[in-house]
């Protein structure tokens, strides 16, 4: 160290803010030795150009640090943490009144954003209570009740307009990326036109269950001499109603049709059904028309008269200028009216005794307040709250109005709004205790639910035997399989691996001319149904790195280039034999969220593996880096070329030798996840070098390299899903539990439940920091 | 060959046709008001652009009165009289913090305080200027303030190297430790403004209604006091915080009560399709708010720090961000500089609005001071010195129609204490600040 380093990280120089010299205290300064270990490791230090010991040296060194490290963990105490009163998130609080009342109808959709930290939005710590915020509680303390009580709000019809997105025209004789279509393949296309460029997709939610009226406005002009068109409309791909129209000019044209829906989320669909049948013979499409020829006009100058005699008859119009050609629209719009006859009734279970006096009101609320506050609750409680129904029925309003008013008080009670544990008031202060068995049963739900603890969990904490180790690990197995384990899958690995983002990425309409809702939300269903068998089918976490199977529908597979898979419903496909392979890297998914909007970065995509895969976040980078200049990438040098150009500089090198392989061996993937061999003129070069000198050509061979690297994913996801799970971060006195739960996991096979019940049945997770009671009590302390 | 032919829809028609929903003046009567405390009410507001601004576009020629407008601030030249260039200001603070260079210049920018290096739940910056305007005039307004987006900001992770969200998400912060998220749904926005009422209920009903609401917060209120005292310090901040919003709603819906007035425009649906559109939409609201005096102060993200929107609809179908990093390249500079005028034409529309409607002895935009600018000038270097800033309005009298050159390297905070003044915040000194920057002088 002495001969190597103090030259430059010294009292004097403090390279970097680095002194070596005076950091004697190695426990104190464990921060600093931990970055010294990680410079040596990855060779970055010392910097190329000073003298360099040999390897072995170095290795003895870091050895030597990492057995420090390890010592000084395997030291430490566990610690239960600071203990901090959880708000409930936006997703906990829809899933919360969803389980307590019956009413899924997501009231926090435009509730502020959450805080998050350390990558997730359930950290106490972090979660703030601002006015706003509580005023929004306020309101849907009320819509959520009522709904429960009185049915569903009765809505009045009303119309929403979306416009059509605006497609760019591209030759349709050509694919995505302008190479002419073969007579076969202008003959194999999708039939029911969901994945072509003529459908329009809305993801829209529906606030409640009824009627609703679609009108559906067509765009665009079918070739004289066509057969008619046949235009369709789709709810989450099951076709609704389909219609012929036999016009030239379709602008304007509307076809309407009425369903029932369910309220919640759908994905509608309008689309054109066997749209390249039926064209005129010099089309060579399938099945040509053999109409007669309407008379035609020109397409260039001014009009004359006789053409504008055509135009009144048949209507046609003629393209004017460049820009309005380049504009593909087949549809101008969808309405969607409604609700009418409105449907759904009352939630049951709410009113647990049918006598409407004071007594079953009492009955009612001290149930509901003890699901609510998920924990038995005190006859001062209960009373508190049926005043609420007392002052109701005082007013004059009904039973049904009391128990509402009792109920919403409930509901903006800190004692539902927050996670709140109590401390017994034994013991000394400081010291850590077990969670009560309440306690442990929300921290369970909320964890693998995010949602409030049901019946089952509740009895168990009752009858005092859910810390049970036996009966523990049936709760989470039973847990996991239910579909309420979605919420893992959504607000977990969603924030983990930031696949969430998908929604709001917006890919470039110019160059990814099929980019469009349907595949946006394609690309989210095939890593939710992905993660989700992992979840609750108890799968290999290791799967996550690299696997052999995908889920893909019609939409997706065409956009991957893989035939043979019809129709809008995802399956379970078979990747072993495709050069995609599988895993969360062949996903478009994160494929897309780690690209710009107009073009792939392999240091996103590195940095992206490195900080979420392989627990390596690069540091960040010097100020003012020169950027790519996209407009030469794919022209003058391939984007390969220009990036080991930027890698010369020294200052850069360090860390992008790490991360651009990584990247590099995704750039068969563009950056909305389609296979690619060539981009822009270059042939793409999917081959690289990860540290330790191991090449690897293209993706598969990448991913088989990554499960090298299993301790130190399994590592990273443990760190995460252990943050997650205690919605605190984590400090170094957590280190020694997160190495020994991720080193338990090849035992297990890597199963996903095995790491779940590892971290509930940590310290940390049973136990809890008790405040400083007494001092708190007095009113002497400061936060 | 096509096999459909597309059919014609105008480029105008994709980036023009503005939804902009006009003050109707019928309704000024009952809107209207005075300042509460009387006087005339003053508005502060900032409208923000993030990833920096090509300056050689955006530096008038000349100083003084005597300045022709730049191409970028070309849209402007209609309100000359009501608005001063301000140029040399720096903000030292970005220059010093460690972080993400987008991270430290919007995370540092309106309160002149160093954000803290950190991606975890402890972020930490300051007290904006904004938001010490917000505190005295809370009182008096139905809303304290409104922070308002134009770019969704359900990003997770760390958004600028190992640097928070919170500093590229927001630029007001109500203290040292909490940033205010911003509103990006007009919808939303427009609830918080109008209140959520069923209109459709008897007036009988309704009031019935609101008599549970209040029972429910007095109760919880004390019942919550109580329950405080029995927790331990950490759970007791986060009770507080709910203590302290009971109060803030209470107040809140006493003063919505004695207003019972219609709004003047209709509920927006949601986000608009076109960004332009979608900008003006949340301006009217802007402007509404600030007629019907349910606030006075109001920042504005026109995008967030590190932004990589395109804009497709201008000719820059490129992500904002990477194209700012031009090293000098002409076609990417040309682009940066289409974004930055654009941005501007959007701002010229909410000055117009602001001008033309009536408020008191004269116009809105007379008893307002508005920021505009951004917390980085050249964004291919992240620099922090010469930043781009205009201030229009004439709140507090001050006087406009001139290309203000400051000393050199003064700070922003400075311009921060002017603006205060000029709406009746006297204050010696905010965060950096070395002085007053009088623009009048």
């Amino acid at each position: 160290m002495k001969k190597n380093c103090v030259g430059c990280h010294n009292a004097k120089v403090q390279s970097g803010d680095v002194n070596l010299s005076a950091a004697h205290n190695f426990d104190g300064d464990r921060e600093l030795w931990e970055r010294v270990t990680a410079k040596l490791k990855s060779g970055e230090m010392p910097p190329q150009g000073a003298p360099r010991p040999p390897a072995p040296e170095i290795n003895a060194v870091t050895r030597w640090l990492d057995g420090e490290f390890l010592r000084q963990d395997r030291a430490t105490k566990p610690d239960a943490g600071r203990p901090t009163a959880r708000r409930l998130n936006r997703s906990e609080y829809n899933n919360s009144v969803r389980d307590l009342l019956g009413v899924d109808i997501r009231p926090t959709e435009n509730f502020p954003q959450d805080e998050s930290a350390f990558g997730f939005d359930n950290i106490g710590e972090a979660l703030n209570l601002s006015p706003v915020l509580l005023e929004k509680y306020v309101d849907a303390a009320e819509r959520v009740v009522r709904t429960a009580i009185f049915g569903p709000e009765k809505l009045k019809p009303a119309n929403i307009h979306y416009s059509a997105p605006v497609r760019l025209n591209e030759l349709l004789t050509n694919d995505t990326k302008g190479r002419p279509l073969t007579p076969e393949q202008v003959k194999d296309y999708d039939l029911s036109g969901l994945s072509t460029r003529h459908a329009a997709h809305f993801l829209h939610r529906f606030p409640v269950d009824a009627e609703y009226n679609f009108r559906l406005v067509l765009n665009g002009h079918r070739p004289n001499q066509s057969e008619p068109v046949n235009p369709a409309f789709w709810v989450d791909g099951v076709k609704i109603k389909d219609w012929m129209v036999d016009a030239t000019d379709l602008e304007g044209q509307i076809v309407e049709v009425r369903a029932a829906v369910k309220a919640g989320e759908h994905l509608l669909s309008m689309s054109y059904l066997r749209n390249y049948h039926g064209l005129p013979a010099s089309y060579n499409g399938p099945e040509p028309s053999n109409r007669k020829a309407e008379p035609l006009i020109g397409t260039r100058g001014k009009l004359t008269e006789k053409d504008i005699e055509t135009l009144r008859k048949y209507g046609t119009k003629i393209k004017t200028d460049r820009v309005e050609t380049r504009i593909d629209n087949r549809w101008e719009s969808l309405d969607i009216g409604g609700p009418f006859n409105q449907t759904g009734g009352p939630s049951k279970g709410v009113f647990v005794c049918a006598t409407k006096d004071t007594p079953c009101a009492r009955q009612i609320v001290a149930s509901f307040a003890a699901r609510a506050f998920r924990r038995p609750v005190t006859t001062t409680e209960v009373n508190e709250f049926v005043s609420f129904y007392h002052l109701t029925r005082k007013q004059g309003d009904s039973f049904e109005e009391g128990v509402a008013t009792a109920l919403q008080a409930v509901l903006v009670s800190p004692n539902f709004l927050f996670r709140l544990e109590r401390d017994p008031l034994v013991k000394a202060a400081g010291a850590d205790q077990p969670v009560n068995q309440y306690e442990l049963a929300a921290r369970l739900s909320y964890f693998l639910w995010s949602s409030t603890p049901d019946a089952v969990l509740l009895r168990l904490a009752a009858a005092n035997q859910l810390r049970q180790p036996a009966v523990l690990t049936a709760q989470v197995q039973r847990m996991l399989k239910d579909p309420k384990s979605r919420a893992l899958v959504e607000n977990f690995a969603g924030q983990w691996l930031q696949f969430k983002n998908i929604d709001v990425m917006k890919p470039d309409l110019e160059r990814f001319k099929d980019f469009d809702e349907s595949l946006r939300y394609a690309m989210r269903r095939e890593t939710e149904l992905f993660l989700n068998n992992i979840v609750s089918q108890d799968g290999n976490v290791l799967d996550i790195l690299d696997a052999d199977y995908t889920y893909l529908n019609e939409r997706l597979a065409r956009n991957y280039g893989i035939p043979g898979i019809t129709g809008p419903e995802f399956r379970r496909v078979d990747m072993s034999k495709n050069p995609r392979g599988g895993g969360i890297l062949a996903h478009g998914s994160i494929l897309t969220i780690s690209s710009y909007s107009t073009r792939t970065s392999p240091v996103l995509r590195g940095k992206w593996i490195l900080e979420n895969l392989l627990n390596a976040p690069p540091p960040p980078p010097p100020p003012s880096v020169p950027a790519l200049d996209d407009t030469k990438v794919g022209q003058s040098a391939s984007l390969r070329q220009q990036m080991e150009a930027h890698r010369k500089s020294p200052a850069c090198a360090s860390c992008h030798s790490k991360m651009d392989p990584l990247g590099f061996g995704l750039e068969n993937f563009d950056a909305v996840g389609a296979w690619r061999d060539v981009d822009g003129k270059f042939p793409v070069d999917a081959s690289g070098a990860l540290p330790g000198n191991r090449l690897f050509h293209g993706p598969v061979e990448l991913k088989k390299l990554l499960k090298d690297d299993r301790a130190a994913f399994v590592r990273g996801m443990t760190d995460k899903l252990f943050t997650y799970a205690l919605g605190r971060g984590l400090e170094r006195y957590d280190r020694a539990l997160v190495a020994g739960i991720a080193d338990k996991l090849p035992a297990q096979n890597y199963r996903f439940s095995q790491l779940v019940v590892e971290i509930v049945k940590s310290y940390p997770f049973q136990m809890r920091r008790r405040g400083n009671l007494t001092a708190a009590r007095l009113g002497e302390t400061n936060p | 060959m096509t096999y459909l032919t597309g059919k014609h829809i105008s480029r105008r028609a994709l980036i023009g046709g503005a939804i902009s929903l006009p003050l109707l003046d019928s309704m000024r009567p009952a809107m209207a008001a005075p300042a509460k405390g009387g006087g005339q009410a003053r508005r502060v507001a900032v409208v923000y652009v993030p990833n920096g601004i090509i300056m050689n576009d955006w530096t008038p020629k000349g100083t003084g009165a005597d300045f022709e407008f730049s191409r970028i601030l070309k849209p402007l030249a209609p309100f000359k009289s009501d608005i001063n260039i301000v140029g040399n200001l720096t903000n030292p603070v970005a220059g010093k913090a460690k972080g993400g260079g987008h991270a430290k210049a919007s995370g540092s920018f309106l309160s002149a305080s160093e954000p803290k290096y950190t991606v975890g739940s402890d972020v930490h910056a300051g007290l904006t200027f904004d938001q010490l305007a917000a505190r005295k005039f809370a009182a008096e307004t139905r809303v304290a303030s409104l922070q308002l987006g134009c770019e969704d900001s359900r990003m997770v992770g760390n958004c600028d190297t190992g640097s928070s969200c919170a500093y590229t998400n927001s630029i007001s912060w109500k203290d040292a430790d909490t940033p205010m998220m911003v509103e990006v749904n007009p919808r939303s926005v427009f609830e918080r403004l109008f209140g959520n009422i069923d209109p459709s209920l008897s007036p009988e009903v309704r009031a019935r209604r609101a008599l549970y609401r209040r029972s429910i917060l007095d109760r919880s209120l004390e019942s919550t006091q109580k329950l405080v005292s029995t927790l331990g310090p950490t759970d007791r901040r986060k009770i507080d915080e709910y203590l302290t919003s009971l109060r803030e709603v209470e107040k809140r819906i006493e003063l919505a009560e004695k207003d019972t007035e219609v709004p003047p425009l209709e509920k927006p649906s949601g986000i608009p399709f076109q960004f332009a559109d979608y900008v003006k939409l949340m301006f009217d609201l802007q402007a509404i708010a600030f007629q019907s005096d349910l606030t006075r102060v109001s920042t504005m993200m026109i995008g967030r720090e590190g932004s990589v929107r395109t804009y497709p609809e201008i000719g820059v179908p490129d992500p904002h961000h990477p194209l700012t990093h031009h090293r000098g390249h002409p076609d990417f500079i040309e682009k940066v500089t289409k974004i930055n005028c654009f941005h501007v034409e959007l701002f010229a529309y909410f000055l117009d609005k602001l001008k033309n409607t009536p408020d008191g002895d004269g116009s809105l935009l007379d008893h307002s001071t508005i920021l505009y600018g951004g917390a980085i000038s050249d964004g291919n270097q992240h620099s922090y010195v010469n930043l781009p800033l205009l201030v229009a309005g004439q709140a507090g009298g001050q006087r406009g129609g001139r290309f203000v050159m400051a000393p050199e390297k003064t700070p922003v905070a400075n311009l921060f204490v002017n603006m205060l003044d000029r709406v009746g915040v006297a204050t010696e000194t905010f965060g950096d600040s070395t002085g007053r920057l009088d623009l009048n002088a």
